[in-house]
């Protein structure tokens, strides 16, 4: 199964270099439909398939056209990478809508009794499986070796500029492979149906499961991507057979960092190695906005005052709740941002640190009696010592590797959260924790926790404010840009983006705290990966770079759902639509946007 | 004679079967400029790369002001005072002009980024003091005007000086230009002119691989010429535009003609 998504992000990275996170998204409308035909209408087995296809690919087609291949040919292979986390989401919140959120399983597509083979009872489902897989391997070996047509997609893969030149539509081609991918995946999503219970949100399973067997296997190529999906899927499978199936992905993440390790690209090296460095080609191109002077001391004094008495502008406590969470949710992305937006350093995992500080300093501070401050600390010392092993590793690692190192850390924190059932709580969760308290001064109250992280906002923005407007923002913002240039002028470049890591883990796990002792519980959902794509997405559509606009970002993905209950299920589609949207039309964020017309407009 | 700024000795690299440069050895004396010319393809890039370690010689060696560079990172040559620019004008995007020169000056912060967080005055009195700097840079190569622009909105010779004074931001005790007046207009090139007899005349060496006769006989001491990988001759300006070898590198042999 792995190896079929991983075959679908294969192609996709071989013509475009983009890696298409939405992948998985695709395998589960196909998955969903089947569903819907086969089941609900009644359709027979191979026309149902042959529907859900098509519909799978219909909704490739329209969201490639209207959104990946434009962009493709004016974004930056990272922001790519964000801008089909967008899609995913978009997808799955459609699913949402469409189907609901409950669990869907399929009939296996011959029958409940399993053969018999060599006296072992096997499922049949299993060998369609295998025989997709097969199917799959082969059409796509004659269709790019043997066809005209495969001629071209691989004459853009290897050199687009050259590929138009020779009068190839380069972004046909793109949608092309996009749409095929996604028929893969579809193809993939059906055969699996059966074995799996899905729904809506299974997608970033298959997206991050064909993720990391591609990054085994080497990124870009095929054959790399068979054999890593099944070398991950062999791993998997074993490790829950014989040690747990609540260790079964650390187990099957072992085996990623180990490869990354050992082989930073892959086991099988694609033929092209060039677009695995796009992040260091200086070609991200952003508006400059700076406030200066007298206009920024203005709009800060403005902003603080403004926090400071908004509590008592507010009708009720439900908002006052919602808006304690997004504060606690921009300490994390103000961290988040000195990394991306600063660093150019992508990170996927940046939950994992909320779950490190959550789970240390409620553990201590609920199991063990610690005040809950030396909780908060503890929690900030082990994310510190994390990050800096992590980045370790990561500092040799770039680009979509960087992206997947962080991943897998991200991960690696879920499964550990929800296998160590004793300490925990496992997958429901840990009560009774106590609220945050200094001193002996509790903040008990909504309105004093609101005053908390109020001032812990005032104070780490104007920190970091005083950090990135002298040198060692320029030397991060060098680091993002050029980093060849940035070492020619003595910039310790693996250093700063060490720094960077750091900075954003540490703020990452001082919110998670936070987190824990506002709502007095934590459950590994509300510190997973999940978060982790959230705090992306409200960067991206605040503004990276700019430190104070995420704060736009995290309170529509924040206060929009909480003001406008009766819309909650269309939360997680907007979500994404609004990622993509800002990146296709916004790139600096609806803050750098606003910033920079703004400052159009005074300066004539 | 004085401690070379820079000599190398039997330097070598292939790529593949091809011999970008094959046992090189110059000198370039300290408090000059020396110019290093050559056709197409005769490997004054890969030389340049070769001299800051952008990747590793297959024989040879280097000594900066008396010092190997054997196996120093790109950041510690920074460290010791060799800065170099790129042939396509490597500025920082998503800066503006003055924060790019102020990037240059990297080396030379001294306070802590926790002192810059805490808006300490030590920190604030540095910054303003480099920002002088820096400003006073860009008015010597003419760009005042681009101060708070975008660096990448500026045009292509204003790039390349930007580079330029970034690294001259630096402090360096040797500048290494790689083509420099590529693509820069006449004024362009005679601000550059007058800009690199100042910074050598204010104890800078520089060394610069440049396609501009007329720049590079006005301005060189020394004149370092290359061709297919060999060092063909070196000497002063006048000597090289007399030596009939350098007119056969440049122009082809009587008997092509």
């Amino acid at each position: 199964m792995f190896a079929v998504v991983a075959l679908g992000f294969a192609l996709v990275f071989r013509v475009t270099g983009v890696v298409n996170l939405a992948q998985g998204a695709f395998c589960i409308i196909g998955a969903l439909s089947m569903y819907t035909l086969q089941v609900e209408h009644g359709w027979p087995v191979l026309l149902a398939a042959l529907g859900a296809i098509a519909i799978t690919v219909v909704v490739a087609l329209i969201l490639g056209r209207a959104a990946f291949v434009p962009a493709v040919a004016s974004l930056p292979a990272s922001s790519m990478l964000m801008l089909t986390v967008g899609l995913l989401t978009f997808i799955e919140g459609l699913a949402l809508v469409i189907w609901g959120s409950q669990p869907y399983a399929l009939p296996p597509f011959s029958g409940e009794a399993p053969v018999s083979v060599f006296g072992v009872r096997l499922p049949t489902q299993g060998f369609w499986i295998a025989g997709v897989v097969v199917l799959i391997v082969a059409g796509m070996w004659f269709l790019l070796m043997r066809t005209a047509v495969g001629e071209a997609l691989r004459a853009c893969a290897d050199n687009p500029t050259a590929a138009r030149l020779m009068g190839i539509d380069v972004p046909r081609m793109t949608l092309l492979s996009f749409a095929l991918a996604a028929l893969i995946a579809a193809l993939g999503g059906i055969a699996v149906a059966p074995i799996f219970s899905f729904q809506f949100d299974t997608g970033r399973f298959f997206t991050i499961f064909g993720f990391m067997a591609v990054a085994i296997g080497g990124l870009g190529s095929l054959v790399g991507a068979v054999v890593g999906g099944l070398l991950l899927g062999v791993a998997e499978q074993l490790a829950a057979g014989y040690v747990s199936s609540l260790f079964a992905n650390g187990i099957a993440l072992a085996l990623l960092v180990a490869v990354l390790i050992v082989r930073p690209s892959g086991l099988f090296v694609g033929r092209r190695t060039r677009r695995e460095d796009v992040r260091d080609e200086p070609r991200i191109y952003q508006a400059i906005v700076r406030l200066q002077g007298r206009g920024a001391r203005i709009a800060g004094i403005g902003g603080v005052l403004f926090v400071l008495v908004l509590p008592w502008l507010l009708p009720g406590d439900g908002l006052l709740s919602s808006l304690i969470i997004t504060g606690i949710l921009f300490i994390a992305v103000l961290g988040l941002d000195i990394l991306m937006g600063y660093t150019g350093q992508v990170s996927l995992g940046q939950a994992g640190f909320m779950a490190i500080g959550g789970y240390t300093a409620a553990i201590l501070a609920t199991n063990y009696g610690w005040p809950p401050l030396a909780g908060l600390v503890a929690g900030l010392v082990l994310s510190l010592a994390c990050a800096i092993a992590l980045s370790l590793v990561t500092t040799r690692l770039r680009g979509h590797y960087l992206a997947l190192g962080t991943l897998a850390f991200g991960l690696l924190v879920d499964s550990l959260t929800v296998g160590m059932t004793d300490v925990t709580g496992g997958p429901s969760g840990l009560v009774g924790i106590p609220s945050m308290s200094i001193a002996g001064f509790v903040f008990d109250t909504p309105l004093r926790v609101y005053y908390l992280v109020a001032v812990l906002i005032i104070a780490l923005t104007v920190l970091l404010f005083g950090g990135v407007r002298a040198g060692f923002g320029r030397a991060l913002q060098a680091v993002r840009t050029d980093q060849m240039a940035a070492g020619a002028l003595g910039i310790h470049v693996a250093g700063y983006k060490a720094a960077a890591f750091v900075c954003s883990a540490l703020l990452a796990s001082l919110a998670g705290s936070l987190y824990a002792f506002y709502f007095h519980f934590l459950s590994p959902e509300m510190v997973g990966t999940p978060r982790s794509l959230e705090l992306i997405a409200m960067l991206v559509i605040g503004g990276e770079g700019t430190l104070v606009g995420p704060l736009i970002g995290v309170a529509i993905l924040t206060l929009l759902p909480t003001i406008f209950q009766p819309l909650a299920l269309y939360k997680t589609c907007a979500e994404g639509a609004l990622l993509v949207l800002v990146f296709r039309y916004l790139p600096a964020g609806i803050f750098g946007s606003a910033a920079h017309w703004l400052m159009t407009r005074f300066r004539k | 004679m004085s401690v070379p700024a820079l000599e190398a000795t039997g330097l070598s690299k292939s790529f593949g079967g091809v011999r970008a440069t094959s046992d090189a050895s110059f000198v370039v004396p300290p408090n000059s400029v020396t110019a290093l010319i050559g056709p197409n393809g005769a490997g004054k890039t890969t030389l340049f790369n070769l001299i800051t370690n952008l990747y590793p010689a297959d024989a040879g060696e280097v000594r900066f002001f008396g010092a190997s560079l054997a196996g120093c990172s790109p950041r510690t040559i920074a460290r010791m005072g060799l800065i170099r620019t790129f042939q396509s004008a490597r500025i920082f995007p998503g800066m503006t002009a003055l924060e790019n020169v102020l990037a240059g000056a990297h080396l030379h912060v001294r306070s802590h980024a926790w002192q810059q967080m805490l808006w300490l005055p030590v920190a604030r009195r540095e910054e303003a003091r480099l920002a002088g700097k820096a400003a006073a840079l860009l008015e010597l190569a003419g760009l005042a005007a681009f101060r708070d622009v975008a660096a990448t909105e500026l045009p292509m010779g204003a790039q390349k000086l930007l580079e330029v004074i970034r690294g001259l931001m630096a402090g360096p005790r040797l500048l290494l230009l790689d083509e420099p007046a590529a693509g820069l207009n006449d004024s362009e090139t005679a601000q550059l002119g007058g800009l690199l007899s100042a910074v050598r005349d204010s104890g800078t060496t520089v060394m610069v691989v440049e396609h501009n006769m007329s720049l590079v006989m006005g301005i060189a001491d020394r004149v370092i010429v290359l061709d297919a990988g060999n060092i063909v001759t070196a000497g002063t300006p006048a000597e090289i535009r007399r030596d009939p070898r350098v007119i056969e590198a440049y122009v082809g042999r009587d008997d092509d003609v």
